[in-house]
């Protein structure tokens, strides 16, 4: 009996590291966690995939928003996760690109994660009241040489502090701390509200977060920073005008794990993702919110954000952004 | 079209069977939601956006809106039984609440709670429905000066939810505002008081120090002396609420609905300083203000219309102006993009029949509230008659979990803890809870837009005082400092006559 046991055992022993070394992950639910709060442009393109990906998967995908220190919270949760594919990232152009360059104190390099995917493009788009009297950039940039002029974000080291600064240096303003002052806000919403009630004169931010206010007349578009024009948008293109570096400019959501995360479960990954990405529900969801799906496999994902954390940093170091406290 | 044409046109989209169905579940979602602590309107409100995807747009929202009503009434339930506001918004209500329960009128309190909170419910969606353009107007002139004046005005409530000792008021509303200011320097974006350790750079998790200072003294007092309790159990009674009552406190209620509208259309505020304010208000107006935090039901009629009259009115920024006032509304308006609707002035024009669908739903979800609320009440008020001794390690239970479901980390919980402590130290020396918990929400408001002027002006503190908005709020501060200060001699003329040591 005990011989047929320890038999048993080593079977099964034998079988169970099988499993976990060969096809068998993902044999348990995923832990999916989004560092930003509920209802934001992360979470709700978490949960929009969370569906056809679920499917493609094959194992429920646990959601959960660890929210806090611009998604710095929840990413040093995955940092410190183990790499066994279990818990995953929703990583943000500001968790994972912005941060990074303008945070010193920041717990986490983009050294500590593996990007599996990038799925989701989101254009930027400068934009202010139509009371201002501004009617394009060259209005912006008169304005901003004559004094005076401020701009809201959703916090400091946020896409959009960045995003501004970035677009006023590429249309000649040597210094745009100096010339321009920067009032941040708690949040894109309040971002927004800001320019809207006169507080700041501009902001550059997520085309999706202000697609209602321009449909609505309550915003003009000044400039998209994609090569292609965007929908709903009556304004010049990056490319239109003449700024291509401007096209590094745009925000974009993907999914990340731990740095030590296997080879095959990065493979994995980017099959269940383009079989997700394929869904016309998702697709038509994500577009109607003013989203590009544009799939990027693993290696093609590091790359493009490695590219984009490199503009960011050159761009901080020169201007002496970078947040040391 | 006119007016009528957009009534009938709303409600041919709202006059069916699935519209009524999905109001009454979501109220029914969110009341359950909101009386889990930690649980919160907002989670619940998070977690059913993802079944709106699948349905017609005015269903959808309509769900959305039954379960953010619901929750906020929701959030009194354990605020009153148990000591632990469900949500935020809720915290005011403990003031009254709890003694009320604590004296055998739980039910008493709970309709209460529920009267006012439907009330209010209603005035703050007629308010939307027939003021929203003007309200809207009025929130866009906030910036950040004439925030900074209404928040600083507001921070004189901590007087009115002192109790005995305004010098102990002031030590724990000193206390929050230290706490407040853990976290991410806004301007900066440097650490503050952070220690190096990242679950602190978003600043300490406010549900997990609410629960902290409220739930957890409780049972540490229990743990520290078990006997005590024994031998008192808090009955029901049979009593209700009546309608007496209900005459008693209606100015209160009115009063603090109006109090929610406005804080309520402005974006950025929130519920719980509406309810706070409110609360502050019905005693400065009271006959019976000695009562006040004792277990006085106008209290609890004020703090819960306080809260439920921002329901409605967080509405209107969304649709004049597509602007979220809130979190909730945040998520709210994510279940508008995601059907292809923009909220803003031109959905008045485009999409004029859902407008007025939603608004007839929202004054039946009036009516859903009134319902399921009292049904629900006649379900939980039994938690008033379950023994401390089993009681109490439940709520420990819930607390827990709670705090860690809100961002499932376990730090909070660490939090939560040390918070109890604190607040179980407050208790025994006496020292209110409720002006730390003002402090803890405002501070930072009144940090942020102060310097956001600063930003705006070069730092010219003139513009402190750039329109009437601001001079209307400094004027108020200004009254009602003096008038603290004045009541306050009097008390120390009057103990001085009557030969007191003091």
């Amino acid at each position: 009996m005990p011989r047929k046991t320890s038999v048993l055992t080593t079977a099964a022993i034998v079988g169970l590291a099988a499993t976990a070394a060969f096809a068998e992950y993902p044999e348990r639910p995923i832990n999916m966690v989004i560092p930003y709060g509920a209802g934001g442009a992360t979470d709700i393109s978490a949960r929009t995939i969370a569906e056809p990906l679920g499917d493609a998967v094959g194992q429920p995908l646990v959601m959960a928003n660890v929210t806090g220190a611009g998604g710095a919270t929840g990413s040093v949760a995955v940092q410190n996760a183990k790499a066994d594919g279990y818990t995953m990232l929703f990583a943000r152009v500001g968790s994972h690109s912005v941060n990074p360059a303008m945070k010193a104190t920041l717990p986490y390099t983009l050294e500590d994660f593996r990007f599996v995917t990038v799925y989701e493009i989101n254009p930027v788009a400068c934009a202010v009241t139509p009371q201002s009297g501004i009617k394009s950039m060259d209005d912006l940039i008169a304005k901003v040489n004559e004094g005076g002029v401020t701009f809201s974000s959703s916090g400091v080291g946020s896409m959009p502090h960045i995003a501004s600064v970035m677009v006023l240096r590429e249309f000649g303003i040597e210094n745009p701390l100096q010339a321009v002052t920067h009032i941040p806000q708690k949040g894109g919403g309040a971002a927004a509200t800001a320019v809207l009630n006169g507080t700041a004169t501009f902001f550059c931010t997520n085309s999706s977060a202000v697609a209602s206010f321009v449909a609505n007349e309550q915003l003009l578009p000044l400039l998209v920073t994609t090569a292609e024009p965007v929908e709903g948008f009556d304004a010049p293109t990056a490319a239109d005008l003449g700024k291509p570096a401007l096209h590094q400019l745009v925000g974009w959501t993907g999914i990340a794990g731990p740095d030590d995360l296997p080879d095959d479960v990065a493979a994995k990954w980017g099959e269940w993702m383009a079989a997700a990405t394929r869904n016309e529900e998702f697709r038509s969801r994500m577009e109607a919110r003013g989203s590009i799906i544009q799939l990027m496999s693993p290696e093609k994902a590091s790359e493009f954000i490695e590219t984009q954390y490199n503009t960011f940093r050159t761009l901080v170091d020169e201007l002496g952004m970078r947040i040391e406290g | 079209m006119s007016i009528v044409d957009s009534m009938l046109a709303g409600l041919a989209l709202v006059a069916n069977f699935e519209s009524f169905l999905a109001l009454g579940a979501g109220v029914a979602i969110g009341v359950i939601g909101g009386a889990i602590p930690g649980l919160s309107a907002t989670m619940a409100v998070a977690l059913t956006l993802p079944f709106t995807f699948a349905m017609s747009p005015i269903t959808g929202i309509l769900l959305l809106l039954g379960v953010y009503k619901g929750g906020v009434f929701g959030g009194s339930i354990p605020a009153i039984l148990i000591k632990t506001p469900g949500s935020p918004a809720s915290s005011a209500t403990v003031i009254d609440g709890y003694p009320m329960a604590e004296n055998g009128q739980a039910g008493k309190a709970l309709g209460m709670a529920l009267w006012a909170s439907c009330t209010a419910d209603l005035i703050s969606n007629l308010s939307l429905i027939l003021f929203a353009g003007w309200l809207a107007s009025f929130a866009l002139s906030f910036g950040p000066p004439e925030f900074f004046a209404l928040i600083l005005f507001s921070l004189t409530i901590i007087a009115g939810v002192s109790g005995d000792s305004l010098l102990k008021g002031a030590l724990s509303a000193m206390l929050g505002l230290m706490l407040a200011t853990v976290g991410l320097d806004l301007v900066y974006g440097t650490n503050r008081f952070t220690f190096g350790n990242p679950n602190m750079m978003g600043g300490l998790n406010f549900i997990a120090v609410l629960i902290g200072l409220f739930a957890i003294p409780e049972i540490i007092a229990m743990v520290w002396n078990p006997k005590a309790h024994d031998g008192n159990t808090r009955s029901l009674g049979r009593n209700w609420v009546t309608f007496q009552d209900y005459r008693k406190c209606f100015r209160s209620i009115v009063r603090g609905s109006f109090i929610g509208v406005f804080l309520g259309s402005i974006p950025g505020i929130g519920a719980a300083p509406s309810a706070f304010l409110s609360y502050s208000e019905a005693r400065r107006k009271s006959p019976n203000r000695e009562n006040f935090g004792k277990g006085e039901i106008e209290g609890v009629a004020a703090s819960e219309a306080g809260n439920n009259g921002v329901a409605g009115a967080t509405l209107i920024p969304l649709l004049a102006l597509g602007v979220p006032g809130d979190v909730i509304t945040a998520i709210i308006m994510g279940a508008f993009m995601v059907h292809g609707l923009q909220p803003g002035p031109m959905m008045f024009v485009l999409n004029v029949d859902i407008i007025y669908g939603l608004f007839i739903g929202l004054i039946v979800s009036s009516v859903f509230l009134f319902a399921i609320g009292s049904i629900a009440i006649r379900g939980f008020k039994y938690v008033a008659d379950i023994p401390r001794g089993v009681l109490l390690p439940a709520v420990l239970v819930l607390c827990i979990f709670g705090v860690y479901a809100v961002n499932n980390n376990l730090f909070d919980v660490g939090v939560m803890f040390a918070m109890g402590w604190v607040g179980f130290v407050m208790l025994r020396y006496e020292v209110p809870a409720a002006p730390f918990l003002i402090a803890f929400i405002l501070g930072p408001l009144l940090e942020d837009n102060f310097r956001q002027a600063m930003l705006m002006s070069g730092s010219n503190p003139v513009i402190l005082f750039r329109g009437p908005i601001t001079w209307f709020f400094w004027a108020l501060t200004t009254i009602t400092v003096v008038a603290i200060a004045r009541a306050g001699l009097r008390a120390s003329r009057g103990s001085v006559l009557a030969g007191d040591p003091k």
